[in-house]
């Protein structure tokens, strides 16, 4: 029945386009001038239905089953449910929906089988009015839209406006989504924030989260400094950023100026390829072959190396940046305008020397805007350092010692069985928080880096 | 036209300084430029002149090997500055350009201060000996390019905050700064409005007591204006070459005659 009323409205709403556009056309063949070009006339009778019907229906199917049950509930013999709990109303009305559903289990009793019939006929009522209200109303709008063609009215105007509406309408949720991601993060942050003072979040330098199980436990009482935590995030993300800015600047500079046509084809897709292998692939990479290339290596020179190192995860990480910074850059000089290049090599400046005085001073905020995105990236990076970093919050600036992520962290923290109520799990927020505003930060400077590279040319 | 002009023109010496035989051009299958033969003359000033995509400003950049930047191009004949083959394997482009300079045709000066701007060839090249004598030849520079009075105070101002008939002129400091010996100028004053452009054309008249200047223009007046020579290119072809007076004066060829009077172009 939903997909009749859905039918409904499509052919109403086409029929309604075809009716318009005729009636603006035949005054135009009587000789009148048309305000608006005659597909504005059916546009606007087609958008004038689309929109509210679509809009009615959905409303329709979102509070049909709650009015429908409460319906049947409150139709329930009387004394029914007196007295009872709301979870046990609940699983009455959970058994009665199962029974129409055609699942009957032992013997219920009579006044159930009722209900049950009734909960049948309501829901084919219901989706009967839903068919029959989409058609009535498709009917008046047809009319009505029908009745505004004339010379004179504004089609375009009217289709203008309905069109904008739908793309406010659009940003509004995007821009909603955000909000509520966000206000949840601070709300539960905020309870995380009752539990555990802010300054021994912020300035303590242990983190074990953990509760006692027991209330007189005393051995496990838990520690939540982030620090050690954030460090290591940072010396994972420098070890990848110190590996991906000089690997992709380096291969970008090579493919935009001195790479044969026939290697850069080749080179350009092979780089992309790069950036389409999923996370996960590089995470099993970095501990399958990186860390133990790297554990071996050091056991050779006599370097004592963690199992789970910084170096292995951030190694690998800066791989997955390459191509990000190799075609940020690759932009950045493609952008600069050619008179640049040419002015430099009138001048006698060799094909290096031009890339390096003349077309990379030019790039650096575009080059410098991308790397702080890489940064970014980094720090939110969460599958190759769940699998290749170190789960213990050990506070080291050493990349060969084990060090874990907040993301890793988060991980963690929400894995498993949990209760939403203690510091433990709402540990996660905050550290979700904390991700939030350090990547908030960057991505502000990072934008504003290359809107001022914009600036420079225009 | 006898009125249009700046100075009354004598060329400098009789010397050739730029010798071209047999010069055909080809962008992939297109050819560009059809066995042209041109002679130029030392310290005075060449006109290329000739309707668009006739291809002057190709044959220009053949004189600093400029073409050989793109990559579908393709030069063949002999051009020879003081008699030195250029496309000879010995010579190396980047040298021969610190000998010839250009300018485009719109003004490029790089995002940087306008010092820098004209102490970066003299740098590359090794000009310099010490701080003070790039100063001297930053100020030089800037001198003959007739824009020092206006950025004297101001040397490390971005050269991109000028205004477009100042960068031009920056530019023209650019490739003196050099000390070349040619100055290629392709179609510098189109960019610019009515004063900035008259004040490059002067620019260029005092520059030929000095430099051997080649340039490409769109208008027949400033031809007339600045150049003592002038070569009228039409379809890839070298049509007429002479003095600007006799060209101007009593086109040999009929085809140049229809391009000064305006029936093509």
């Amino acid at each position: 029945m939903t997909t009749l009323a859905f039918a409904i409205l499509l052919v109403a709403s086409l029929a309604a386009y075809a009716l318009n556009r005729r009636a603006a056309t035949g005054i135009r063949n009587g000789g009148a001038r048309l305000h608006s070009v005659s597909n504005y006339h059916g546009l606007f009778a087609l958008l004038l239905m689309l929109v509210p019907v679509l809009v009615v229906i959905l409303a329709w199917l979102v509070l049909q089953g709650s009015v429908v049950n409460a319906v049947v509930m409150g139709g329930l013999p009387d004394g029914t449910l007196t007295g009872l709990e709301k979870g046990q109303v609940d699983l009455i009305l959970a058994e009665i929906q199962s029974i129409a559903g055609g699942r009957v289990f032992g013997q219920p009793e009579p006044w159930k089988l009722a209900a049950a019939e009734r909960l049948t006929e309501l829901r084919q009522l219901a989706a009967l009015g839903l068919v029959l209200v989409t058609a009535l109303l498709c009917l008046a709008i047809m009319i009505i839209a029908r009745k505004k063609v004339s010379a004179e009215f504004r089609a375009r105007q009217g289709v203008e406006r309905i069109v904008s509406g739908l793309m406010i309408f659009c940003s509004v949720v995007a821009i909603f989504t955000t909000v509520g991601i966000v206000a949840s993060l601070a709300f539960e942050t905020y309870k995380f924030l009752r539990l555990v003072p802010l300054t021994e979040f912020l300035f303590g330098l242990n983190w074990e989260p953990q509760i006692p199980i027991r209330a007189d436990q005393i051995a496990a009482a838990g520690a939540f400094g982030w620090i050690p935590v954030f460090v290591g995030t940072i010396v994972i993300t420098i070890v990848a950023i110190v590996i991906a800015v000089p690997i992709g600047l380096l291969s970008a500079i090579y493919l935009f100026e001195f790479a044969p046509k026939r290697i850069r084809a080749v080179a350009k897709p092979l780089l992309e390829i790069l950036a389409g292998v999923p996370t996960v692939v590089y995470g099993f990479f970095a501990i399958l072959v990186v860390a133990p290339a790297i554990r071996s290596i050091g056991a050779s020179l006599g370097i004592p190396v963690a199992p789970n190192t910084a170096l292995a995860a951030g190694g690998v990480m800066g791989i997955m940046l390459v191509p990000f910074i190799s075609s940020f850059a690759d932009d950045a000089l493609s952008a600069v305008p050619r008179a640049m290049r040419d002015g430099a090599l009138a001048l006698g400046a060799t094909r290096a020397e031009t890339v390096l005085n003349v077309l990379f001073p030019a790039a650096i905020p575009g080059i410098v805007g991308g790397v702080l995105l890489a940064v970014s990236r980094a720090i939110g990076e969460t599958m190759i350092v769940v699998m290749a970093a170190g789960l213990m919050a050990n506070l080291t600036l050493n990349p060969l010692e084990s060090v874990t992520t907040v993301t890793v962290q988060i991980v963690t923290l929400l894995i498993g069985d949990t209760s939403f109520d203690n510091p433990k799990t709402l540990a996660a927020f905050a550290l979700g928080m904390m991700l939030f505003l350090v990547t908030l930060v960057i991505n502000i400077f990072a934008l504003r880096i290359v809107r001022k590279c914009r600036e420079a040319y225009d | 036209m006898d009125d249009l002009r700046a100075v009354n023109r004598d060329v400098g010496t009789n010397a050739t300084k730029i010798s071209a035989r047999g010069v055909q051009v080809h962008y992939g299958d297109t050819h560009a430029i059809k066995d042209v033969e041109v002679d130029i003359k030392e310290r005075s000033v060449t006109s290329f002149i000739g309707p668009s995509g006739c291809g002057k400003s190709t044959f220009l950049r053949c004189i600093n090997r400029m073409n050989d930047t793109i990559d579908i191009c393709r030069v063949e004949g002999d051009i020879r500055i003081d008699g030195d083959d250029i496309y000879d394997r010995t010579i190396d482009p980047v040298q021969l350009r610190a000998r010839v300079g250009m300018v485009f045709q719109k003004p490029n000066p790089f995002p940087k201060s306008i010092y820098d701007n004209v102490a970066y060839g003299p740098k590359i090249h090794g000009l310099a000996r010490s701080r003070a004598d790039m100063d001297e030849i930053v100020e030089q520079s800037l001198r003959r390019g007739a824009i020092w009075d206006e950025v004297k105070d101001r040397l490390h101002a971005p050269g991109t905050g000028l205004s477009g008939g100042q960068q031009q002129r920056l530019c023209i400091a650019r490739a003196v700064a050099t000390d070349p010996e040619v100055l290629l100028m392709d179609e510098p004053c189109s960019a610019l409005d009515p004063i900035a452009t008259s004040q490059v054309e002067e620019l260029i008249d005092t520059l030929r007591e000095k430099y051997t200047v080649v340039i490409v223009t769109h208008s027949m007046q400033q031809a007339a204006r600045v150049s003592q020579k002038t070569a009228f290119f039409h379809l890839g072809s070298l049509v007429e070459y002479g003095d600007t007076d006799e060209i101007f004066a009593n086109p040999k060829d009929s085809r140049t005659e229809s391009y000064i009077s305006g029936r093509i172009g």
